[in-house]
């Protein structure tokens, strides 16, 4: 199980990282971390003439609060995320989901643009992004461009970059008035792939739902933003009719399919219970919390 | 829970290693890096080989095109089966089994491919890397034949054959019988029966196999470096395969990073790299990645039970009926066969039960997947899982405590040696101590409480119990595996005192996890009267001792401990020999211990190395005919072995949301006999238990319909880590056995009773819905399954 002949080059700057990408005329990929591309080429199921390494790439590893986002480089790696402070006070969805992203050597090396741009649906980083409506900062030879993370993701594993463009900064909203939130993630082993995750976060107005954001992983191709969720939440007040109706909505809302470890039907099953779950906690998190 | 008579005078004078948990002191060198591994080897200008595996389940091979490999950078040669069928001799499995079909172990496939990564080409270039490059250019052209995928349609007439020869797919059939199985059925009070299944699994060493194959030009020799748990075995094959004595073959099992029976068989990659490295005369490197590991390696389990057992109005067992059948694979595997797991199922299926009348029917089918072989437990596992439901179902049906039930049927105390209906003979084992000491440190009565509050709440707390014996420490009186021809039932132990004091003590057995440098040096501490530290333990190489088999089957503290016990009784006697004139006292009056020979009662003392100095170099103080060299040498049988047993008891609570079975309490009481190390027992059973629970809730191999194995790798294999393992308790019952030292063996314990506990534990948990657990692993997606189906026959059942 090894990689075929690859050129590698360890860029200092990121120009010259999308220089060397136009180079290899679409037959090179960025490396930045490594912890899902390199069994890829061990497998030989990914063959490219050259590695474009961002290690060496000064100034894209930080975690900064500007104004009501959060503005995270792109080589940051998951431990700094899981760590920070400033994602625990401002971005405590990701703060939670952190732990869940594979297990501690792989988060010690993964980084977020990587696992952004891996694209896997059922990552939590992807998840978080389409969660957050975070915007992903890209540069390529044609200058820079911002896409909205849900449509950065197109398909398992794929997502809308042109070959030579590089992910260089992530901005996550902070969703200021939303009070209480919820992540729940159910993994075969704790640090596995989801077989079913979701997040969910409220504002709250004379205790009832004012706002409300909803998203999905492991129940489909990419991870997913459930507006329709979201709408029927608005106006409703806590308590398990509000907690089931939702459950049913976010049930019916995936399309998971079938793997080696469980069926749709599981998944579907699985999803609607964490749906209820996660929506009591987020309530009562709300209620609880010191406006 | 020691015997303390067992102790005598002479022990509580001297210092103790057997019986303290003595830190292991291969773990220093094996924790910072320092140990050496077979791939750690590096063979002077070393080439690399890369196997091209079958894609296919079943084909024959109508051509294969090695040119362009041939021609590619870094490549020295490339072999197919036809290029080196003249350099060795097929390695034959045989048994004395009646109606048993032995298929031949060939280097590489020959003729047809039997399973998806079977090694078909081997290419032998510079490095791994240009070597699997080269695998790219190898043209096979296949011609794709039916797969024989399940093994109960492989037994029909019109079943494609995986070995045409052998004319069936059946590759053993055999059958045990005591007693009116019909007719005692036929009486019974009340009967239980179900359709069992294990699931094929890995044994998953974290260390792959891995072979360096080591030439030597000056004697035309090769040392191979395996990572075997039977480097002795591996060696006369290998000898008798290829034609050269063992003065000119040595194999050596370095460190070896776990086997759980998966290096315990000789593999084709084994004899390839030791035949190619003669016929290009150079050092060869392999050691398999994690694919390969997984879809090459000997498998597990991988059976079908049909059982019945008849309980009479009273709840004692009296009749049992098994018919069981083996998916082996595609190959009988060298030396055990491919009979060792299924056959094995059914000789211990009674367990440690009195069932008078048995019946117990087995076929061995082959199919188009890689061989079973050896698994920590070997067909007790299964066996277990089965016998130890039926027992819980018979509870059930006659509304007795799963308790009280085994309490009715265990061989008691008084009733050793019993010999059950398959016809082994369990000697004196603490069967119901185990069982009432698991109950007595669980709390049982607290146990039912719970379980009474958690069901009034609505939630599955489930409580299960598994009792199970084993043979260990096997003499040359009983096959370890049926009909085998080579004798297991031995071991040799070499100790010396060299010219410098030094203690070594060489042993054929090789530990690959079990911490034997620990044990037989502290058996050696106390029985020679040497200084722990000072003691050097050689294992697992063919060179230090003239025959050995190796480490398997819980044999290791038994035979390798009493042969270091019989030779260090040896050796003391020649160094108080030599003591008694150094000391000018009779030899009666020496005391040896601490590395010391001392007067009884007196300071006058000589160190080891004083000793060797007057044996071994000065000329004048010993007269010529004391000079006897300083080594002892023994080589134990214990002729029948010895049992061991334990309970396991666990409580769960099902999740009917995840259908995850989390572990609430664990505990194993086992009967090992005298403990040489408690700390190593602890992490043998810890070990054991946590393999056991991967077999009960996580593991599973997935062939699909054509064949191709789609769990192939850790992220779709899976193992139990640690966070999935709850705290263990470990309780003790020293019953001590017959066999020299009283020990019995125990690192495979572990593995036998939980899967059936866990069954046993889910069953009753989920027992107010009329769930049985049937097929093991439970995974969520089956327990999902059964929840379903159990809720869509209440609502039926409620118009």
């Amino acid at each position: 199980m090894k990689p075929a002949a690859f050129d590698y080059v360890a860029p200092r700057d990121l120009k010259s990282a999308i220089d060397a990408l136009v180079g290899a005329g679409g037959d090179g990929k960025v490396m930045a971390g490594g912890q899902s591309l390199t069994p890829l080429l061990n497998f030989r199921m990914a063959r490219p003439s050259l590695i474009v390494d961002l290690l060496r790439i000064p100034g894209l590893s930080f975690i900064e609060l500007r104004e009501n986002t959060v503005v995270i480089g792109a080589l940051t790696r998951h431990a700094d995320l899981e760590f920070s402070d400033v994602i625990a006070a401002h971005l405590p969805v990701m703060a939670a989901a952190m732990p869940h992203v594979a297990h501690l050597a792989i988060r010690n090396r993964g980084t977020i643009g990587g696992s952004l741009s891996h694209a896997d649906p059922a990552a939590e980083l992807p998840m978080l992004a389409v969660f957050y409506g975070a915007t992903i900062k890209v540069e390529g030879p044609a200058g820079r461009r911002e896409i909205p993370a849900e449509e950065f993701f197109v398909s398992a594993l794929s997502n809308c970059l042109e070959p030579e463009e590089i992910v260089f900064e992530i901005e996550f909203p902070v969703l200021t008035s939303h009070t209480g939130w919820a992540f729940e993630e159910v993994a075969r082993r704790f640090g596995d792939f989801a077989l079913g995750c979701i997040a969910v976060s409220l504002e709250l107005t004379d205790n009832t739902v004012s706002d409300a954001r909803v998203a999905v992983m492991g129940v489909d191709d990419t991870p997913r933003r459930l507006r329709e969720a979201e709408e029927i939440l608005r106006g409703a007040e806590g308590g398990a009719r509000t907690a089931l109706r939702f459950a049913q909505i976010v049930r019916a809302s995936v399309s998971p399919a079938d793997d080696i470890h469980v069926s749709s039907d599981y998944r579907r099953n699985l999803i609607g219970a964490l749906a209820e779950r996660a929506f009591n906690t987020a309530f009562a998190r709300a209620v609880g919390a010191k406006p | 829970m020691s015997k303390d008579e067992a102790v005598q005078v002479s022990d509580l004078l001297r210092p103790r290693h057997v019986g303290m948990p003595i830190k292991r002191t291969e773990d220093p060198r094996l924790l910072t890096g320092n140990g050496e591994y077979t791939s750690d080897r590096r063979p002077d200008r070393a080439l690399h080989v890369a196997f091209r595996r079958s894609e296919h389940p079943h084909a024959k091979i109508l051509r294969i095109d090695t040119e362009a490999a041939k021609a590619a950078l870094g490549v020295v040669a490339v072999f197919t089966g036809a290029d080196i069928a003249d350099d060795y001799k097929p390695v034959i499995p045989f048994s004395r089994m009646p109606s048993y079909y032995a298929t031949p172990i060939m280097a590489l496939a020959t003729g047809k491919v039997r399973y998806v990564g079977e090694a078909v080409v081997a290419i032998i270039a510079d490095n791994r890397y240009l070597a699997e490059d080269a695998l790219e250019l190898i043209e096979i052209e296949y011609e794709l034949l039916d797969a024989v995928n399940d093994p109960e349609l492989a037994v029909a007439k019109d079943a494609p054959l995986v070995h045409e020869l052998a004319q069936t797919n059946v590759l053993v059939a055999r059958e045990f019988k005591k007693g009116d199985v019909k007719a005692d059925l036929a009486s019974a009070h009340i009967r239980v029966r179900d359709r069992f299944e294990m699931s094929r699994i890995a044994p998953l060493a974290i260390e792959p196999r891995s072979y360096s194959a080591e030439f030597e030009n000056r004697r035309d020799s090769i040392t191979l470096y395996t990572s075997s748990n039977i480097p002795g075995i591996v060696r006369d094959a290998l000898s008798e395969s290829l034609d050269l004595p063992g003065n000119r073959l040595r194999v050596v099992a370095p460190d070896v990073g776990g086997s759980f029976g998966s290096k315990g068989s000789l593999y084709p990659e084994e004899i390839l790299l030791c035949v190619a490295a003669r016929k290009l005369r150079r050092s060869l490197r392999w050691t398999a990645d994690r694919l390969e590991d997984i879809s090459s390696s000997s498998q597990a389990f991988a059976e079908i039970i049909e059982a019945e057992m008849g309980f009479d109005k009273d709840g004692i067992a009296i009749a049992l009926e098994a018919d069981v059948i083996g998916d082996v694979g595609a190959y009988s595997i060298y030396p055990w066969t491919c009979g060792l797991e299924p056959v094995q199922v059914v000789s211990f299926l009674p367990g440690p039960y009195k069932i008078q009348s048995y019946r117990g029917a087995v076929r061995a089918v082959a199919t188009n997947k890689p061989p079973t072989g050896p698994y920590r437990g070997v067909g007790r596992p299964v066996s277990t899982f089965v016998a130890e439901r039926l027992m819980d179902m018979g509870a059930k049906a006659l509304g007795i405590d799963p308790l009280e039930i085994r309490r009715r049927n265990l061989v008691r105390p008084e009733e050793f040696p019993y010999r059950i209906a398959s016809g082994i003979i369990w000697d004196k084992t603490g069967f119901v101590e185990c069982l009432e000491a698991a109950a007595e440190a669980a709390g049982y009565e607290s146990l039912l409480k719970q379980q009474r509050a958690a069901r009034a709440e609505g939630r599955y707390f489930g409580i299960g119990l598994a009792t199970y014996a084993e043979l260990t420490g096997i003499g040359s009186r009983i096959a370890v595996a049926p009909g085998m021809p080579i004798n297991t039932g031995s071991e040799t132990a070499k100790i010396r005192v060299d010219s410098t004091g030094a203690v070594t003590a060489a042993f054929g057995v090789a530990s690959h996890g079990q911490g034997l440098e620990t044990t037989l040096a502290q058996i050696i501490a106390d029985d020679l009267g040497a200084k722990f530290e000072d003691i050097r333990v050689i294992q697992g190489d063919s060179d230090a001792v003239p025959m050995s088999t190796g480490t398997y089957a819980s044999r290791s503290a038994v035979l390798g401990g009493g042969a270091a016990k019989h030779a260090s009784y040896i050796l003391r006697e020649k160094i108080k020999k030599v003591a008694s004139h150094l000391l000018e006292a009779s030899a009666e009056d020496i005391d040896v211990s601490g590395g010391f020979a001392s007067v009884a009662g007196t300071d006058r003392k000589v160190t080891f190395k004083q000793i060797a100095k007057a044996v071994y170099s000065d000329m004048r103080t010993l007269p010529v005919e004391a000079r006897e060299e300083l080594e002892g040498s023994f080589t134990y049988d214990p002729i029948n072995g010895t049992t061991a047993g334990a309970t396991h008891l666990v409580a769960v609570e099902v999740d009917p949301v995840t259908c995850f079975v989390k572990i609430l309490k664990y505990i194993v009481a086992e009967d090992c006999g005298r403990i040489i190390n408690p700390m190593i027992v602890d992490g043998q059973v810890h070990g054991g238990v946590a393999q056991g629970i991967g077999a009960a809730l996580y593991e599973e191999m997935v062939y699909n319909e054509e064949g191709q194995l789609v769990s192939a790798s850790l992220v779709d294999y899976v193992i139990p880590s640690a966070v999935e393992i709850p705290d263990i308790e470990v309780l003790h019952i020293e019953s001590e056995s017959a066999v020299a030292g009283g020990f019995r063996g125990m690192g495979e314990g572990g593995t036998i009773g939980a899967p059936a506990a866990i069954a046993n534990a889910i069953s009753d948990a989920l027992s107010p819905l009329g769930i049985d657990v049937s097929t093991l692993p439970m995974t969520p997606q089956r327990l999902f399954n059964l929840l379903e189906n159990a809720r869509t026959n209440v609502k039926g059942s409620q118009p």
